[in-house]
């Protein structure tokens, strides 16, 4: 029997997931924006944020500052990923580009379960956060709330920073007119390693925000990194915004599903992912 | 064909003849199907330019087709071979179709897309694909072709000379396609779609029919490896063999098709050594895979042609 506090609960429990979805494919959206590859080692940031999330708020006792180091460990990694490795490769070699960051995403995600062990592990959020807002016409769990939110301010900062300020408008005459910006005597290349950090600071934010909610398993990023391609998709061509709303309605799309075919909630998604593409091919927001 | 093709051939031929005497069959076997798996993307990656990270579901629907057929029927081989091919030929028929119109970029995101849409639906139809399990009790068929006299599949050396055949089979075909006119579309595709357009060729259907046809062959592969540990293991499925089968044909090299299955060769055995070093293997695969695109892009191909000028000074050959 499906009543509307289940309804409600589910529909909580999708915002919150979406609003993940949302980080990573904003994040995979800036990247892609300036360096013109989807990086394949999102997945694997995502998980690195969530065990570095784990073993940080674990050892200092301290949820804010599992938070920070996530965000903190995986923009670092971004920028020596593109600095060392990306940046070596021709602008435009797709394979080798895509194949290197599949690369580094094996050993990224091998080095975790080296680390960490490849069982899985929980994590329980401060008390604080643990318990339910009541919304009058359904609960609405705490933690669940927080991720809405945080996810929310996070996705705001970064739009401001983007459309409202001088670097901001740098990177958006990056994204558009990379040779252009250039001969205007943009430094290109250090918004490429900018973009990069902050969007692999996105998926580690993205992971340690999931940790809570879904506990940690090493096949967490894989799983992530399929969704979030999904979203961009979704979104749609050139739209970095594209991706937060697809992220949120994927949400609630699969938790929903969730309620009448348990078993199929992921296929479902990709499924709608097919009939999208099939009726607007440039997907929710795009243009062209 | 031209004597390249021709030496190219002998070798693989050779070698195919030659590896049961250096690994075992089993390894020899995998070696093969991985080759064949890998030679099947070829027309797709290889010729057409088109980075599909959607072969590993290819190679799945072949596996499990085939797979299911060979766990529940007592057919001869033929039949979950052609099941499997054709399955695998529809499902990257109607893929293709939905991903050749799409621009680079994202024609990679919906060929991956596509990959985990596989991976999830056979995940979750636990009755019949045995879920995280993978898809268990597959017989290797008593017969090959219906009214024939039976053959003990059982026996690893007999296994061996059916894959061998059957891929070196399919090795040929594949190669008839790519020196074809199709497969010269598909290459003015790859160097400039716009004016392979405008002379007149309808690449987006020129590209599916290349997609179709991996399909058949990425199946045929899977429908092998099935067979190969009487299982049929959700991992192959996941997208991470994708990346290993396009690792593959560039570790190769992306310039011949004969590069494939010495890819494949280089891949499984890599994958065999390294595993008996560290439980963490895919680590030290993942820093070879960085040290491959950075350094050696062109693949074991061109780590031939730069050695061979080498190699003929030495011996004093070389003497114009």
């Amino acid at each position: 029997m499906i009543t509307s506090a289940l309804l409600g609960v589910q529909v909580a429990n999708g915002l919150a997931v979406g609003a993940l979805y949302a980080l990573m494919a904003f994040g995979l959206s800036i990247i892609k924006g300036l360096l013109n590859v989807p990086n394949f080692a999102h997945g694997a940031l995502f998980l690195v944020g969530a065990y570095v999330a784990w073993a940080v708020s674990g050892g200092s006792g301290s949820f804010w500052l599992g938070l920070l180091a996530a965000a903190a460990a995986t923009a670092l990694l971004g920028m020596a990923i593109e600095r060392l490795l990306v940046r070596r490769l021709h602008r435009g070699a797709y394979l080798f580009q895509l194949l290197l960051l599949f690369g580094t995403a094996l050993v990224m995600e091998q080095t975790v379960i080296a680390i960490w062990g490849g069982l899985g592990r929980s994590m329980s959020p401060p008390p604080w956060l643990t318990g339910a807002v009541d919304l009058g016409f359904s609960p609405f769990p705490r933690y669940l709330l927080f991720i809405v939110v945080a996810a929310a301010v996070v996705i705001a900062a970064v739009w401001a920073l983007i459309e409202r300020t001088w670097i901001g408008a740098r990177i958006r005459a990056g994204i558009e007119r990379p040779e252009m910006a250039q001969s205007l005597g943009i430094d290109v290349e250090a918004l490429v390693t900018a973009a990069f950090a902050l969007g692999a600071g996105l998926a580690g934010l993205a992971g340690a925000l999931a940790a809570p909610l879904t506990g940690l398993s090493v096949t967490m990023g894989t799983d992530m990194l399929a969704i979030a391609l999904v979203v961009v998709v979704l979104g749609g061509l050139g739209s970095i915004y594209g991706g937060v709303l697809a992220g949120l309605l994927v949400g609630v799309v699969q938790s929903l599903a969730a309620l009448w075919v348990p078993q199929a909630s992921t296929v479902v998604i990709y499924a709608a992912m097919i009939l999208v593409l099939a009726v607007r091919p440039q997907g929710l927001l795009g243009e062209r | 064909m031209t004597r390249s093709r021709m030496v190219g051939l002998g070798v693989l031929a050779g070698s195919i003849l030659v590896a049961p005497a250096l690994l075992s069959f089993s390894t020899a076997s995998e070696l093969l199907i991985f080759g064949l798996a890998a030679a099947a993307a070829y027309p797709v990656i290889g010729v057409g330019g088109l980075f599909s990270f959607g072969q590993a579901a290819l190679f799945g629907i072949g596996g499990y087709t085939g797979g299911w057929l060979m766990a529940h029927a007592a057919l001869p081989l033929l039949w979950p071979l052609l099941a499997g091919a054709a399955a695998a030929g529809l499902f990257a028929t109607a893929m293709g179709a939905m991903c050749v119109r799409r621009s680079s970029i994202y024609f990679i995101m919906l060929t991956f897309a596509f990959n985990q849409l596989v991976y999830y639906a056979i995940y979750s139809w636990r009755g019949v694909t045995g879920g995280q399990d993978g898809l268990a009790d597959i017989a290797r068929p008593a017969r090959l072709l219906p009214y024939l006299p039976g053959v003990n599949l059982d026996r690893p050396v007999n296994f061996y000379v059916l894959v061998a055949v059957i891929v070196f089979g399919c090795f040929l075909l594949l190669l008839r396609i790519v020196d074809s006119p199709l497969g010269r579309v598909l290459d003015a595709a790859k160097q400039n779609a716009r004016r392979a357009a405008a002379i007149g060729y309808d690449i987006h259907r020129a590209q599916t029919l290349a997609f179709a046809l991996s399909g058949v062959f990425s199946g045929i592969a899977g429908v092998l490896y099935a067979m190969l540990y009487w299982i049929m293991p959700i991992d192959a499925v996941a997208w991470v063999n994708s990346g290993n089968l396009v690792f593959m044909v560039l570790i190769g090299g992306l310039g011949s098709i004969f590069g494939a299955p010495i890819g494949a060769a280089v891949f499984i055995l890599l994958q065999d050594s390294l595993s008996l070093v560290w439980d963490r293997w895919p680590l030290l695969f993942g820093l070879i895979v960085i040290g491959v695109v950075l350094f050696l892009q062109g693949g074991v191909l061109e780590l031939g042609g730069m050695l061979r000028p080498a190699l003929r000074r030495a011996s004093g050959a070389d003497a114009p």
